[in-house]
């Protein structure tokens, strides 16, 4: 169906402009595989949730009394009206503001006003929240309603093995994501995140405010400035992880984190404290305020990027919301001065990165309406012989290779042609 | 000051710590009391000053408002926000439940801000806006800063005096639609080298946890 359109070197723009498409993406790919939810410490106790999107499907993800964790179909099972009404919150009932019916924390009807009126056949056990199913890795939960996906860690392959060197930069400590988000929003095709999340050809481009800001005031060895230049020829590179998943790593370039670090409000103050609470341990600890040097972007919606978690919540074929998570490290021996210097590295590049990406991508929202311009070209190093398969197997390429695009695409058409039956349980 | 000499101060940043972040929680608590209607054209006239230069882009001269120890914060949460008494008593439904506070909401040393900005971090918010190339701001906002309500609030801190206002921003891009931003503002000023200086400002938004649309203008 879509052979004409998802081409070896290059795309159709009314894959971003078209409202069919984006419709059935959000039945498809957005519940066709596994998506990401939320993150285990945003619901850390009993009856705890939070509410979410599964594409455009309004989902609640809760913790039982068990601790069980559950992704339902925030629609009351009545005549439709939404039971959760906030983003976040602890509660052991649902109560649908309609008519009182009542759910519990694993979905399942509980409580229905003046219950004789519906006679002896009525089966509240069949009544209860639809339900997504539901699997963590590591604190991050994803659900689908694609009965037949295999198992996450499964799915997540080699990705699996990059989030754990992400989540192991100070092993012991676990993941934190409750300090707030940056919520940006821009009038284009989500789609248009993706595509950017492992690409390495636009920083020295679309950066250029940040990267000469950064070189003007505290000279060459700060912030990112190795995206400056002939980057294919710099340690950088791109992998095709399978099923979607890409990465971006730009490890090799980093001496030391804490040294070119972007700056923070506090720095000076919180790493002398460190300094001299901490003795050598602080260098450890002043690094893990920096951002990773990894970009790993999970098929469809979760890009972990730096220090931060983003996911990509689509509203309609040109209006996207991103949301940046901000988190921080708990465990033996984490210093609250990391916290701190982490929420303000964190402020950086919402405030002077990402802003520019996001009017680029306006801009291609803009220029990809005119009908007689219909392609989106995707192959660049597609024919320089300069990717290879790497010690695992996967397809890796010089930083500006757009091989993650065009691994994004072969996902997508296999999700948006597929016939699997898609159910909530 | 001129953007050459903006290029070179304030390249490191040493007073937020922890004495300052405490101090920010004595502010939260001293901007909810009442205020009384500014009687002091001067004070009024600087916030108005302010908003003049803001709209004007004239970044270099808003950033001498500014004390040597400042802070620009955006907060993405009201950070005023209590938990209302509720006639009955709780309800019991999450759809009618309570929200969860998180990690102290209030502190933005566990919680990140929209714009937390120390004298350094404006010194670098001028400069990115200057280079020319930031595609966010090209072409730029034009903004008009209304601020009305001026009250002034008591502080138990010496040297301090504290403004509170309502604010409305009218933001338009070429291109986009015009957009309204509003909310109260908080302004400490502080008297230094014989003039009176903002030492910090917070912008308070009506809806700071919605998502927005290109926010790289300044409130
Ligand atoms: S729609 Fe929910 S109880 Fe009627
Ligand atoms: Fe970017």
């Amino acid at each position: 169906m879509f052979t004409d359109l998802v081409q070896p070197d290059r795309v159709h723009r009314s894959l971003y402009t078209d409202r069919e498409v984006f419709t059935r993406e959000m039945e498809r790919v957005y519940g066709g595989t596994w998506t990401y939810l939320a993150h285990e410490s945003e619901l850390p106790g009993p009856h705890d949730f939070v509410r979410r999107r599964l594409g455009l499907r309004p989902v609640i993800v809760t913790r039982d009394a068990e601790g069980g964790l559950h992704g339902l179909l925030n629609r009351c099972t009545h005549r439709g009206a939404t039971v959760c009404r906030d983003d976040e919150g602890t509660t052991a009932r649902f109560v649908c503001g309609y008519h009182n019916w009542t759910f519990d924390s694993t979905g399942a009807l509980v409580g229905v006003p003046m219950r004789k009126g519906y006679g002896p056949s009525f089966e509240p056990g069949s009544l209860g929240l639809g339900r997504l199913r539901v699997e963590s890795y590591r604190g991050f939960v994803f659900g689908t309603l694609n009965q037949e996906m295999p198992p996450l860690e499964e799915h997540l392959g080699y990705a699996a093995r990059l989030l754990d060197q992400w989540l192991d930069r100070l092993p012991g400590s676990r993941l934190v994501v409750r300090h707030g988000t940056h919520r940006l929003r821009y009038r284009g095709n989500w789609k248009l995140t993706y595509d950017n999340s492992a690409d390495g050809y636009h920083p020295g481009f679309s950066h250029a405010s940040l990267l000469r800001m950064r070189k003007q005031r505290y000279g060459v060895g700060v912030d990112m400035q190795w995206t400056l230049g002939d980057v294919d020829n710099g340690g950088q590179t791109v992998t095709d992880l399978g099923n979607g998943h890409t990465f971006l790593d730009q490890r090799a370039e980093i001496d030391s984190y804490w040294e070119s670090s972007a700056p923070m409000p506090g720095e000076q103050a919180y790493e002398a404290v460190l300094r001299e609470r901490l003795g050598e341990e602080a260098e450890r600890m002043l690094d893990l305020a920096v951002g990773s040097g990894m970009n790993l972007n999970i098929f469809p919606n979760l890009l972990v990027i730096g220090n931060q978690i983003q996911v990509i919540e689509p509203f309609d074929v040109d209006d996207t919301h991103l949301i940046w998570y901000a988190t921080s490290l708990e465990g033996e021996g984490v210093p609250e001065e990391l916290t701190a210097l982490r929420m303000r590295l964190q402020e950086d590049f919402p405030s002077f990165g990402e802003p520019d990406d996001l009017v680029n991508f306006e801009e291609c929202q803009n220029g990809l309406s005119i009908p007689e311009m219909e392609w989106v070209v995707t192959h660049r190093h597609l024919e320089t012989g300069r990717s290879h398969l790497d010690e695992n197997g996967n397809l890796t390429g010089p930083v500006t290779d757009e091989l993650p695009i065009r691994a994004f695409w072969r996902r997508w058409t296999e999700l948006m042609t597929s016939e699997t039956k898609l159910v909530a349980r | 000051m001129n953007l050459d000499e903006i290029l070179g101060s304030a390249t490191t940043s040493s007073y937020v710590d922890d004495a300052y972040y405490a101090l920010l929680q004595t502010d939260l608590t001293e901007w909810r009391a009442r205020g009384t209607p500014l009687a002091d054209p001067d004070l009024e006239g600087l916030i108005l000053h302010e908003n003049w230069l803001l709209d004007r882009r004239a970044y270099e001269d808003w950033f001498d408002l500014y004390a040597r120890e400042c802070l620009y914060w955006v907060p993405n949460v009201d950070v005023l926000a209590e938990e209302p008494p509720t006639l009955g008593g709780k309800p019991t439904g999450g759809s009618l439940g309570y929200t969860k506070a998180a990690v102290r909401p209030h502190d933005p040393r566990t919680r990140v801000a929209i714009a937390f900005d120390d004298r350094r971090r404006l010194g670098d918010r001028i400069v990115w806006l200057r280079t020319g190339v930031a595609y966010s701001q090209l072409p730029p906002s034009a903004t008009s800063h209304v601020s009305s309500g001026f009250v002034r609030v008591p502080t138990a801190r010496p040297g301090e005096v504290k403004i509170r206002s309502q604010f409305v921003c009218h933001e338009i891009r070429a291109g986009h639609p015009v957009r309204t931003l509003a909310g109260w503002a908080g302004h400490v000023l502080v008297t230094e080298d014989g003039e009176t200086r903002i030492a910090r400002k917070i912008a308070a938004l009506l809806d700071p946890d919605r998502t927005h649309l290109n926010l790289s203008f300044l409130l």
